[in-house]
């Protein structure tokens, strides 16, 4: 009796509630049920031969080495480009969050104005700034006389990883920013006047008097920038698809090459993309539980 | 010669009168006979229900050019809607399977290149469109020899897909600016380039442009590119190979092994390594698929392109003050020229196949019929040219084309020969074929990885290339034996294959 008027009551709102969940369902819930049934077949995805295998796309996942390349570079992604976002972003966040700096909000806008503009345009944009031939960059480098010959620096794997980090962290720079933005203003005001002074200011002013009081919210930003960076597909595709010579090629391009063997002579694994994907979503899924946890203790923190 | 001429003049002044005609009767001004048509759209040979929607997807290029006006012009003749898609490869490959996975396919389409007809139907992704042409007999003796093979595209005696343009072409033949060429003193339309004078050509030309140009460009992103360039440069340096599936276009007939360990590979190879040291290479090949490469040829960024004949046609309709030239692919220093071997008369990619629950037959029907016929073929022929050659040779005949077509043409049937296929001599190795998986370092990534020099030691690498593809084939084979197929690796030797012949059906 209790159970039902608690749902009586309230059913309008369970009424309201009920597109969300369905869309969620349809769009959230059931791809992940699917994936991990996909994983459990040895299947091309495109006819009707399934063979159920359990965990063999998981073993053989598990040995390898392509699967590994990828998910290391999908590391070393994420280890360049988080550390430079987070220290760049904060710099940038203190200056602009002067007050007394004039254009302080043109200059945010400057700086937010890549996060707006649509990934694949980025991606074929920035292809035509880093091209050697004609690309301005190359052009200027050439002109002060730094290099002798153009640079191929989406063609040579010494290169490649450097440049979409490059342009990854540019893009989406703007929006680290605004999360330090979000972060400073926490921090009271009469705590800038007693630094003032003390005459604390620069890098020591950041370091030993914002920092601190930010510091729960950086590990925030920290883990929102660590996920954001594991998903780098329409990017990295858009400018390299992978290369050269895997180079490039992060754990999103190895799914979507074993799942559509694009015109390569393979067949399209899409189980086996689809265990790749479940495994790659996990370590996803665990940094975003990790976030969630801290960030109740961040709470919890606050309340005390 | 004169004669042409006349006959030009007298189909320019045809259609003059057609539309004049047209004019006359009231018809509207958006009524219009195409200036390529020979003689518009013919009768149906089908009911057709007006109002009726056809949808069609294939990879474009220059084929759309014709599929565009002659849909437009179809659609308005037989009063229904044609929905044409033409997509990149890449996208095909997704586009097509969800399409017969989720029932929305379209009506007519042409298979992901990692699927072979013979799956296709037993997937049952198609149907047989011999309810929909009256005759059909009489109307595929009306192509040449090898067009329809058991195994190709005729099942259990029904048929399948419409091959109607020809294989006879190849996607590595030099396209050149005259000007850059003419200045590094070489006439490759004359004298085809010898590989030493394809690398010097190069180096020279990279000279004379001092950083606004290089001597050679290749849409290197595009792995299949690198493939397609060392098989080919390794097939007329005389490593018999052929066939068109990745099976087999690596594997001499006569032994069935596989040539990747050949000098002829290796040296090819070599030569690309050679010059990308030499910095001839234009910068960027990298990372630029073939569409880009292609581009940057009009622009004068290179001096020297291997592709195909679809350039002729679109350079000359977009770039006409573009002075090139067309010639042969490099040919060996020493010796003869090899032929190229192509596994069967049409162009599988082009081959068109209708989806198994289209309700469209009868528009498919007419459609398939009139591609199929000397008018449907001098039509395309006169779009589409050497890009994608007609399949019936009368068509290029009657067809309005360019010398450079003509010279590209005429090199073809003088380079290529028809060689055996697997698939006709035993079904059952189409089941190979579908159970194939190419390794993860293929024959594309590995040539595309030593001149990035991310691999070393070529003949190191193309020997152990040849042994992960010879597990590769040899899994595949044990997979179809295990399904059902009689199949054997001897089932890949044609001890009586001569390269220099045609392989008729006799000699299966």
């Amino acid at each position: 009796m209790r159970r039902r008027t608690f749902i009586h009551r309230y059913r309008h709102q369970y009424l309201m509630l009920l597109p969300g969940l369905v869309l969620g369902g349809m769009f959230v819930f059931y791809p992940i049920v699917a994936a991990v049934f996909f994983a459990m077949q040895d299947w091309s995805g495109f006819n009707a031969d399934k063979v159920f295998v359990g965990f063999a796309n998981f073993t053989r996942l598990m040995s390898d080495p392509f699967f590994w390349a990828a998910f290391s570079r999908s590391l070393v992604f994420l280890l360049g480009t988080v550390p430079i976002q987070m220290i760049l972003g904060l710099v940038l966040a203190v200056i602009l969050n002067d007050r007394l700096l004039k254009l302080s909000n043109l200059f945010r806008t400057f700086i937010f104005l890549p996060v707006v503009t649509p990934v694949a345009v980025i991606g074929i944009v920035w292809t035509f700034m880093l091209s050697p031939f004609n690309g301005p960059i190359n052009g200027f480098l050439l002109d002060i006389g730094l290099i002798a010959r153009p640079v191929d620096f989406l063609g040579s794997s010494d290169t490649v990883m450097p440049s979409v980090i490059g342009v990854y962290v540019w893009k989406w720079l703007g929006i680290t920013v605004i999360y330090w933005l979000a972060a400073l203003q926490t921090v009271p005001s009469d705590v800038y006047e007693a630094a003032r002074l003390d005459n604390c200011k620069g890098a020591r002013l950041i370091w030993y008097v914002i920092l601190p009081i930010v510091a729960p919210f950086a590990v925030m930003i920290l883990l929102i920038s660590a996920v954001a960076a594991l998903n780098v597909f329409p990017l990295i595709m858009s400018m390299t698809n992978g290369g050269p010579f895997f180079a490039s090629e992060v754990m999103e391009i190895f799914v979507y090459r074993k799942a559509f063997a694009t015109g390569d002579g393979s067949i399209p694994e899409l189980g086996y993309a689809a265990a790749a994907g479940v495994f790659f979503g996990l370590v996803v899924l665990a940094l975003t539980l990790l976030q969630a946890v801290i960030a109740r203790r961040t709470r919890r923190g606050q309340t005390a | 010669m004169s004669i042409t001429r006349m006959r030009g003049l007298s189909r320019r002044h045809f259609l003059q009168s057609s539309t004049a005609g047209a004019a006359a009767l009231g018809l509207g001004a958006g009524f219009g006979l195409g200036p390529a048509m020979a003689q518009g759209i013919p009768a149906a040979i089908n009911d057709i229900a007006s109002g009726a929607s056809l949808r069609w997807i294939d990879s474009g290029d220059q084929k759309a050019v014709f599929y565009r006006q002659f849909f437009a012009e179809y659609a308005q003749a037989r009063g229904v809607e044609i929905i044409y898609d033409p997509l990149p490869w890449n996208e095909i490959a997704q586009v097509v399977p969800l399409g017969v996975r989720n029932d929305t396919a379209h009506d007519v389409f042409a298979l992901p290149q990692n699927i072979n007809p013979a799956d296709a139907v037993a997937q049952d992704w198609v149907q047989p469109y011999d309810d929909f042409i009256p005759d059909i007999e009489a109307w595929k003796a009306g192509f040449p020899q090898g067009a329809f093979l058991p195994g190709i595209n005729e099942f259990d005696g029904k048929t399948y897909g419409l091959p109607f343009t020809s294989n006879k072409r190849y996607g590595t033949h030099l396209l050149f600016n005259r000007a850059y060429m003419e200045a590094a003193g070489y006439a490759p339309e004359d004298q085809p380039l010898t590989w030493s004078g394809f690398r010097d050509a190069a180096r020279k030309i990279t000279e004379a442009g001092a950083g606004r140009y290089y001597g050679f460009i290749i849409g290197g992103s595009q792995l299949g590119r690198w493939a397609q360039t060392v098989r080919n440069m390794g097939r007329m340096a005389g490593a018999s190979a052929g066939g068109d599936s990745v099976v087999e276009a690596d594997i001499d007939f006569r032994t069935g092994e596989y040539v990747f360990d050949s000098d002829e590979y290796i040296g090819a190879v070599e030569l690309l390594i050679a010059m990308q040291a030499d910095g001839s290479i234009f910068p960027g090949v990298m990372s630029m698929n073939a569409p880009q490469a292609r581009a940057f040829m009009p622009q004068g960024a290179a001096g020297m392109i291997l592709q195909g004949p679809w350039n002729i046609g679109g350079w000359e309709g977009e770039h006409p003050d573009y002075d090139f030239g067309v010639a042969s692919g490099p040919v060996p220093d020493e010796g003869p020229t090899g032929k190229l071997t192509i596994g069967q008369g049409a162009l599988a990619p082009n081959t068109m196949f209708m989806y198994k629950n289209s309700p469209n037959g009868a528009i498919v029907g007419d459609i398939f019929h009139y591609l199929g016929t000397l008018e449907g073929q001098t039509a395309w022929a006169n779009i589409v040219g050497a890009g994608d050659p007609p399949i019936f040779p009368e068509a290029l005949e009657h067809a309005d084309m360019s010398d450079r077509s003509k010279f590209a043409l005429n090199m073809f049937n003088e380079q290529i020969r028809v060689g055996p296929n697997p698939v006709v001599g035993n079904s059952d190795i189409a089941q190979v074929i579908g159970a194939f998986q190419a390794p993860e370092v293929n024959f594309a990534r590995t040539v595309q990885g030593l001149v990035a020099g991310e691999l070393t030691g070529v003949r190191e690498q193309m020997s152990a290339l040849k042994d992960r593809y010879n597990a590769a084939l040899d899994a595949a084979f044990a997979e179809a034996g295990a399904a059902g197929a009689q199949v054997d690796r001897s089932d890949l030797v044609f001890s009586n294959w001569n390269p220099d012949v045609d392989f008729g059906a006799s000699d299966y």
